[in-house]
């Protein structure tokens, strides 16, 4: 767990790839069957450069580092975010996220993250927000467990 | 009247009117897959841990969110050029455009466990015509919210949809 934490609080940055493999399962079990996302040859018609990460992928990649950061006991309660650029397949990306708020919650403390991905220039192409609630039993004796297994 | 134009005018048409969409009942089987499709082997684990323990088991955080859509189908020559299903890409039917999502907002109410039915309720919210660094394009709001059967909400979508004119053959955006 990384709480107590503290505004200004940035957390390790993550660095991945989306597979082609990847986006095609992920487009097949969200039933999104929109071509730019696993058709090369389609999606440089439309002008990208390779198959796009899919939007809610971004979300999914945003939530599951923040909860690996916050830890086990950490809930999330939000998330939001915008594309602010294409991602493609195979391209470097890097999660990053600083505290925006802590606060005190009934059952813990709320933590708000700022949060991105970021192209390997630094461009940001997704810019979004995190909120978790971590179970802080020491200060909060009422505080019930958190939900399940729903970590991603 | 240009092709936007005519996605602005259906989009307005439509705003405020909701539809249900049942999601059926879900499954652990459903969460695994999600997960294993995001590489998420720790959520399997914990999954089928407590299922066979017999506890329930809650849903990726984003389950919901991220599935497009809960039909059955449509066959594959319902679908549009682009892949799209129709419902999916609302007001769109028969123009060149494409489109990319802009965003989505997430609020997590109750995680639905496995075994529960869920509807979905979809309506689009708003269409706004705007300027950007691509061009013109047409920015439509849509809203999703997810309940079970009790009527209490589970998640509630708020997703942006970016729609622009077909680009010329041969040319790159």
């Amino acid at each position: 767990m990384n709480t107590p934490a503290a505004v200004g609080d940035v957390c390790p940055p993550r660095r991945y790839t989306h597979s082609r493999l990847q986006l095609f399962r992920f487009s097949a079990v969200s039933w999104n069957s929109h071509r730019i996302h696993y058709d090369a040859e389609f999606a440089v018609s439309e002008g990208f450069s390779d198959v796009v990460v899919q939007s809610t992928l971004h979300g999914q990649t945003l939530t599951r580092y923040a909860l690996e950061w916050a830890g086990p006991d950490a809930c999330l309660e939000s998330v939001s975010w915008r594309n602010v650029a294409t991602a493609v397949a195979g391209e470097p990306l890097t999660w990053s996220g600083t505290v925006r708020t802590v606060a005190p919650c009934d059952s813990g403390v709320r933590v708000t993250l700022d949060v991105f991905v970021l192209r390997d220039d630094g461009a940001p192409c997704v810019t979004g927000q995190v909120d978790l609630t971590c179970r802080a039993a020491r200060t909060s004796p009422s505080a019930e467990p958190c939900r399940g297994p729903a970590t991603s | 009247m240009s092709v936007l134009d005519d996605v602005l005018s259906r989009a307005r048409g439509l705003i405020g009117r909701w539809e249900d969409e049942d999601c059926g009942t879900v499954t652990v089987k459903d969460f695994c897959r999600y997960a294993a499709a995001v590489d998420d082997l720790g959520y399997l684990r914990r999954a089928r841990d407590q299922e066979a323990a017999g506890q329930p088991v809650e849903a990726p955080a984003l389950f919901l969110a991220a599935t497009m859509s809960w039909e059955d189908g449509p066959p594959e020559d319902e679908l549009l050029p682009d892949g799209l299903a129709v419902r999916e890409s609302p007001c769109t039917q028969g123009l060149p455009v494409r489109q990319v999502h802009g965003g989505q907002s997430v609020r997590l109410t109750r995680a639905p466990l496995a075994g529960t039915r869920v509807t979905a309720s979809r309506a689009v919210t708003s269409a706004e015509r705007k300027h950007g660094r691509s061009g013109d394009f047409v920015l439509l709001g849509l809203t999703t919210r997810y309940t079970a059967p009790d009527g209490t909400e589970l998640t509630a979508v708020d997703e942006t949809v970016v729609v622009l004119a077909a680009l010329p053959k041969g040319a790159t955006a």
